[in-house]
């Protein structure tokens, strides 16, 4: 299999003059001190490959160097050192709207920035109608931008963007604009994106955007590829260098914690999310099974303990919370190091398309001792191809009987 | 699928894109560069009452003047046949020339969101400025052919063929000129008001306000090795009248030396421009 992205000790340094001089006078008499610049090392010697269909993310704190990386596999800047070496054609645009004209129309910067993502006129005259419509701007198509809001400005940009018949795209902090639609709009792109076999690379500085998309994640920090992993671990392992997790749930590095506390006579190891195949999963599709797996392991004297779930819309919406009595530990799995695997399973989905967070707690069976509870320990998303709207399929059934006369009956009848 | 060929960008090398077959891109860029210079025609004259009318009063205001003052105060029409038409068609060229120049030297600095944010051949904006100056110019003189058509101040023969030529000349070096301006601009911003006196020296020394009889006869060869006073006197030659001499008439085998001088414009154009373009995102 080729790597779509090959990025082999990839070096980028940024010499920052002291003293800019942008005149020629200030050139021709500071010929000896024009060599006065500080070194900033923005990246060094960063290797790794995305293969094809991948989605990668790629996370550190500011300066980090993350845009950097992204603008060299993007071509924008030429790396100093190491190889980049590029399998497949690359969408151009880095952001959302770049390239957008005020004075113009939204439709005349649909064809400026269609032109940009390499599409012809006529191919635009085919999809202009259609770029217009997803961005819900039909009665505004022929007004400057310049008059449009940031939120239809962003919706506009982002219509044009997905028309790029590209195999490998390249976004920075695209997600951190847009509300929450424009955000769901996002998902279903990227998911199509998925099926369609794309490869993404996303920087962001969104934690849970990262978890929800992306298969694997870097971690980048000083320039330097720190960590490059499963985005849980990753994301973890940033949560805690940027101080968000206390020490004690180092030990936890496997699980993507959020807020985390209780006795851990009974501890959380790992939580999955499966498809009916076992394969793991952070999107379901509204209708499809869910299994929902929690390892424990037994450090503590107990007799038995309650697991329970909670689901919670992303914004805070409380929609379910299943539980189960773990009942009656056996004298030999109550030693420490019993470990063991709670399944919860959902056969037929009936949420629609929204993301979600299950918590997850291990309390003793009253509910009133808490052992280990972890808040929004796992996202995921439900997109439903149907499009319904609402939060899940109540699963009802329709029956019609006809009226005797319909003639008379018929409302809209005149 | 597009078929896509492993492609290497070494840290030294140019950052073309082998992994799309280059016909594509090529067609591509060809339908962006185009697709710019359309729209920049259609901004310059949007928001604006009169619109493209606008680029006609400015040459016709300094040739207004410049004939009033040179033929009515100065009387160096004398003995030079239709000098009105002359004097017409040579601003219009020179106007040309200053015009896109300027603008073009922008066209890189002032585009640094584009260029930081998304990849494309930076010399697109580049040549989408000076087309779209092409078409402002196009239009202009088409407009003085057709009034010297009806007027009957045109004086078209054999030569008048070779104006097409001149015109390629003329764009040759504006285009060389512009991509060495506008990447040169990125690092030092006060090429603009160089390149502002440069202009101001260039129309008195190209023989644009005057008939090139005015030079003495020692040095007409020698203001006439300036591609942009060249192409004025040919134009003039081949479109006005024949009784101008034509520069090959006044110059002889030296004739080639402005054509040379474009060419190497062009080509020193975008030698330079090549070699800045993977800095301009970090600079800007």
């Amino acid at each position: 299999m080729t790597a779509a992205i090959s990025c082999q000790n990839v070096s980028k340094t940024f010499r920052i003059p002291l003293d800019r001089s942008t005149t020629l006078k200030y050139r021709a008499t500071h010929l000896r001190s024009s060599s006065r610049y500080h070194e900033l090392h923005a990246l060094e010697d960063v290797s790794f490959e995305v293969s094809q269909g991948e989605f990668l993310g790629i996370i550190g704190h500011n300066g980090s160097g993350k845009s950097t990386l992204l603008k060299v596999l993007s071509r924008i800047y030429r790396p100093d050192h190491g190889v980049v070496a590029i399998n497949g054609k690359v969408s151009p645009f880095l952001e959302l709207g770049v390239g957008f004209n005020p004075e113009l129309t939204a439709r005349e910067n649909v064809y400026l920035n269609g032109a940009v993502l390499g599409l012809t006129r006529a191919e635009l005259d085919r999809r202009i109608d259609g770029i217009i419509a997803f961005a819900e701007l039909e009665t505004f198509a022929d007004q400057k931008l310049k008059n449009y809001s940031s939120g239809m400005q962003v919706r506009l940009a982002f219509s044009v963007a997905i028309q790029a018949d590209a195999q490998i795209l390249l976004m920075d902090e695209v997600l951190a604009v847009g509300d929450a639609r424009f955000q769901e709009k996002c998902f279903d792109v990227f998911a199509r994106y998925k099926r369609e076999g794309k490869t993404v690379v996303l920087v962001t500085h969104d934690i849970s955007a990262v978890n929800l998309y992306c298969d694997r994640v870097l971690l980048i920090d000083h320039g330097k590829l720190h960590a490059d992993g499963g985005s849980g671990e990753v994301t973890a392992l940033y949560r805690r260098m940027m101080g968000a997790v206390s020490e004690a749930e180092d030990s936890a590095a496997a699980v993507d914690a959020g807020d985390r506390w209780g006795t851990r006579e009974v501890e959380i190891t790992a939580m999955r999310l499966l498809d009916i195949d076992g394969g793991t999963h952070r999107v379901f599709s509204s209708g499809a099974p869910l299994i929902v797996e929690v390892d424990y392991a037994v450090h503590g004297a107990i007799d038995d303990f309650m697991c329970s779930l909670r689901v919670d819309r992303s914004d805070g919406l409380l929609l379910a919370s299943p539980q189960a009595t773990v009942g009656r530990l056996s004298m030999a799995r109550q030693s420490p190091g019993t470990q063991g695997t709670l399944r919860y399973r959902v056969d037929a989905l009936p949420l629609l398309a929204a993301s979600y967070t299950l918590t997850i707690a291990l309390n003793d069976q009253h509910g009133g001792h808490t052992y280990d509870q972890i808040e929004r320990a796992l996202s995921f998303r439900v997109i439903d191809e149907r499009s319904r709207h609402g939060i899940f399929e109540l699963g009802g059934s329709w029956v019609a009987e006809a009226c005797t006369d319909s003639a008379t009956q018929t409302p809209s009848a005149d | 699928m597009a078929t896509s060929v492993e492609s290497r960008i070494p840290a030294d090398a140019g950052t073309e894109n082998a992994a799309e077959p280059r016909r594509g891109a090529l067609r591509r860029h060809a339908n962006l560069t185009r697709e710019l210079a359309f729209t920049q025609f259609k901004l310059k004259y949007t928001g604006s009452v009169l619109g493209y009318v606008w680029s006609l009063v400015k040459p016709l205001m300094l040739f207004g003047i410049l004939y009033f003052v040179f033929t009515k105060l100065f009387h160096l029409d004398r003995g030079t046949p239709n000098f009105v038409f002359q004097l017409l068609v040579a601003i219009v060229l020179f106007t040309f020339f200053q015009d896109t120049t300027s603008a073009a030297m922008n066209s890189i600095a002032s585009n640094g969101g584009m260029i930081r944010k998304a990849y494309f051949p930076r010399a697109v904006l580049v040549v989408a400025a000076t087309l779209s100056s092409l078409m402002t110019f196009t239009i202009n003189m088409a407009l003085i052919a057709l009034i010297g058509g009806v007027l009957g101040k045109l004086a078209l023969g054999w030569d008048t063929l070779l104006v097409p030529l001149f015109f390629v000349e003329l764009y040759a070096l504006v285009l060389g000129l512009s991509l060495l301006l506008s990447s040169l601009f990125v690092f030092y911003r006060d090429l603009g008001h160089i390149w502002e006196i440069l202009m101001q020296l260039l129309i008195y020394g190209s023989a644009v306000i005057y008939p090139i009889t005015l030079v003495p006869e020692g040095l007409r060869a020698w203001v006439l090795v300036n591609p942009v006073a060249q192409v004025i006197e040919d134009v003039r030659h081949a479109l006005v009248t024949p009784d101008v001499a034509s520069s090959m008439q006044i110059m002889g085998a030296a004739y080639v030396a402005p054509f040379l001088i474009a060419a190497a414009a062009l080509g020193l154009g975008l030698y330079v421009f090549n070699r800045l373009t993977p800095r301009f995102a970090e600079y800007l």
